[in-house]
C-alpha cells in the first residue's frame, strides 16, 4: 500500500478525466468531505483479458488491466474509495479451467478489492476449490445467508463488515442466490441456504445499531424476475435500512441504478453493472455535515 | 424529526442544491475501453499465465462463417451446440427409440464470433465440466418436458422440433414407445436448470464424453461449422 500513499502526497491529477465535469468539478479532495465513492463490478466471469475485437457483441471491451487503470484513476481524484464485487468471479475463461480461480483472487486483490460476495459459480470447482483459490484473497467475502458450518468454506467468510472511510462508516453484507437446481449438489455439500430476505433485515438492524451511516448489502440474487422468485427488487422492497444493493447473477445492464421504496418508506439503489468486466459502477455518496441521521426520512428530488 | 435525502443525478449537469440532512447520490456506468489500455502492474502478474494458457488455447481447430448465437426460443448457437452434442454420440443412441438433445441456453455461455475458432472459444462457450449423458424417459414425462419448455420458451433441442406446443422427434416418432432417449449433460439430468422432470428417469448411459470435449471434436471434424437458423421451436401464441 505504499505506491498509494505516494500517490496520494502527489499533485492531484486533473484533466482528460472520463466522468462527467459536473462530477469532476467536486472531485477535488478536501480533508473534511465526507464524501464516499463506489466503485463495483459483478459476474466478471474470469475475464482476465479483453474481449477480442471480432467479438460479435463486445469487441475489445473490459480487461482486468484496463479496469485496474480506472480504478487507480479514480482513486488519485477521490479521497475514500470503496470497491466490491458482488460474485460470479470464476468460471467463463480457461483461466478457471486451468488455474482454478487462483489468478481471479490475486488481481483483485492486486487492484484493491476491499470486500465481496459468493455467487454460484463461485462454487464451480466445488467447495475446498474455493478455499484454495481464497487463500490469494486478502481481502472479506460477506456471505449472511449461507451456513458453511461443518464445509471446508467454515471461516473463510464471514457474516459482516464495517469499513470506516474518513467519516463514514460503512457496513456490508452480502446475500447469495439459492443453489438447489443452480449448483450440482455435489459442489456445494452440505452448505445451508437461509431466506436472504429475514437475513438481510437482521444484518442491517444490526449494521444499523452499530452506527453505520451507509449500509450496503452485496447480493447475487438476481434483478428481477417474472416469476415470485426473491430478487435485489424484491429484497430492496421488503427489507428496511438498507441503502444500496449492489446486485449480480443475472448479468443486467442498468443505465442507471434502479429506485425502490422498502418497508419503511425510505429509498433503495439497486445497481447492477452486467458481466465480464464490461462495465464498472460508479456511486458518488456525498454526506452533508449533519449526516448522522438516527431517522431515515428519504426524499427523492 | 430530521430528514434525510436522496438526490439521484445520472450523468452530467445538474449540481444537486443539498439542504440540511442531504445525502446526494451521483452514479455512472463506466464502459471499460480501449482508453484504458496502459501497460501497468496487473499485465506483469497475468503474463505468465496467459503464455501458459495461449500454448494450447490459441490453437485455431475451426472456421465460423458466421456469428454464432445463442437464441430464445431459437438460435443458431443453439442448432449448433445440440447437433454436435447429439452427433457424438450417435453410434451409442438406441436407434429403435425416439431420441433428441436437449441442452440448456443459459449453459451456452458465449457466443461463437465469425473468423477463426480457437480451442478457447469453445472453452468460453463450454466452460463446465459436464459429462454427456443419454437418459431414458418414460413417454407421459414428454408433457413435463413440453411444459417446461414452453414456459421457459424454448430451450436448445436437436433431432427435434416443437410445433403446436408438442415435441417431435425428427427420426423415430413417439407413436407405440413407452420411453424415449434424452441426450443431455449430467448437470441437467441432476436438476440442473430446475429440469426436474429428468426425476422420471428409468436408465442413465454415460458415454464418457465431457461436453465441451465433444464440440470440440465436432468443430474439428466439421473444419468450417454448420450454421443453420431454423426455426425448431415454433410455440402456439
Amino acid at each position: 500500500m505504499k505506491r498509494r500513499t505516494f500517490v496520494r502526497n502527489s499533485v492531484v491529477v486533473s484533466g482528460g478525466l472520463l466522468i462527467a465535469p459536473s462530477i469532476l468539478a467536486q472531485s477535488t479532495k478536501k480533508s473534511s468531505s465526507a464524501k464516499l465513492t463506489i466503485l463495483h463490478t459483478n459476474d466478471t466471469h474470469s475475464n482476465i483479458d479483453p474481449f477480442p475485437e471480432n467479438h460479435s457483441k463486445y469487441p475489445g471491451k473490459g480487461g482486468v488491466a484496463r479496469r485496474f487503470e480506472l480504478i487507480e484513476k479514480i482513486r488519485r481524484e477521490e479521497e475514500h474509495v470503496l470497491l466490491l464485487d458482488a460474485g460470479d468471479i470464476f468460471q467463463g475463461t480457461p483461466y478457471f479451467n486451468k488455474f482454478g480461480g487462483i489468478l481471479e483472487m490475486k488481481l483483485m486483490t492486486e487492484m484493491g478489492y476491499d470486500v465481496a460476495t459468493m455467487g454460484n459459480h463461485d462454487f464451480d470447482g466445488g467447495l475446498e476449490g474455493f478455499v484454495k483459490a481464497r487463500e490469494f484473497a486478502k481481502f472479506p467475502f460477506v456471505c449472511s445467508n449461507y451456513n458453511f458450518t461443518n464445509t471446508p468454506i467454515e471461516g473463510h467468510t464471514q457474516d459482516y463488515t464495517i469499513i470506516q472511510k474518513g467519516k463514514i462508516k460503512v457496513g456490508i453484507f452480502g446475500v447469495g442466490v439459492e443453489m438447489k437446481g443452480l449448483v450440482p449438489d455435489i459442489k456445494y455439500g452440505e452448505t445451508e441456504y437461509i431466506d436472504p430476505i429475514d437475513v438481510a433485515n437482521d444484518r442491517a438492524a444490526e449494521l444499523k445499531k452499530k452506527g453505520c451511516d451507509l449500509i450496503i448489502c452485496l447480493s447475487h440474487l438476481g434483478y428481477e424476475y417474472s416469476s415470485e422468485k426473491v430478487s435485489d427488487r424484491v429484497l430492496a422492497q421488503k427489507t428496511k435500512n438498507i441503502h444500496l444493493i449492489i446486485g449480480g447473477h443475472t448479468h443486467t445492464f442498468l443505465e442507471k441504478p434502479t429506485e425502490e421504496i422498502n418497508l419503511n418508506g425510505d429509498t433503495v439503489l439497486v445497481n447492477q453493472v452486467g458481466w465480464a468486466g464490461i462495465n464498472v459502477g460508479r456511486i458518488d455518496f456525498e454526506f452533508d455535515q449533519k449526516m448522522f441521521a438516527k431517522k431515515d426520512v428519504i426524499v427523492v428530488e | 424529526m430530521l430528514k434525510f435525502g436522496i438526490i439521484i443525478l445520472c450523468g452530467a449537469g445538474l449540481l444537486a442544491c443539498s439542504s440540511v440532512n442531504t445525502l446526494s447520490v451521483k452514479n455512472e456506468q463506466v464502459s471499460i475501453t480501449k482508453e484504458y489500455a496502459k501497460e501497468n502492474r496487473i499485465d506483469s502478474i497475468v503474463s505468465p499465465y496467459r503464455t501458459e494458457l495461449n500454448k494450447e488455447m490459441l490453437e485455431v481447430i475451426a472456421h465460423a462463417p458466421k456469428n454464432f448465437e445463442r437464441g430464445k426460443p431459437n438460435g443458431s448457437l443453439n442448432n449448433w451446440s445440440t447437433d454436435a452434442i447429439y452427433s457424438s454420440v450417435k453410434g451409442k443412441i438406441d436407434n429403435d427409440k425416439p431420441s433428441f438433445c436437449l441442452l440448456n441456453w443459459g449453459g451456452l455461455r458465449n457466443s461463437i464470433n465469425e473468423g477463426d475458432v480457437t480451442l478457447g472459444d469453445i472453452f468460453k462457450l463450454m466452460p463446465f465440466d459436464n459429462e454427456i449423458v443419454i437418459v431414458e424417459m418414460p413417454i407421459h414425462s414428454l408433457i413435463k418436458m413440453e411444459a417446461y419448455l414452453k414456459e421457459r420458451n424454448g430451450e436448445p433441442i436437436g433431432a427435434a422440433y416443437i410445433k403446436n406446443d408438442k415435441l417431435q422427434f425428427k427420426k423415430v416418432t413417439r407413436k407405440k414407445h413407452e420411453s424415449f432417449l434424452v441426450v443431455t449433460s449430467d448437470y441437467l439430468m441432476n436438476g440442473g436448470d430446475h429440469m426436474d422432470f429428468f426425476q422420471d428417469k428409468i436408465n442413465v448411459t454415460y458415454p464418457g464424453l465431457l461436453m465441451r470435449d465433444a464440440m470440440i471434436q465436432v468443430a474439428k471434424e466439421q473444419k468450417n461449422l454448420i450454421w443453420s437458423d431454423e426455426q425448431r421451436i415454433q410455440f402456439e401464441p
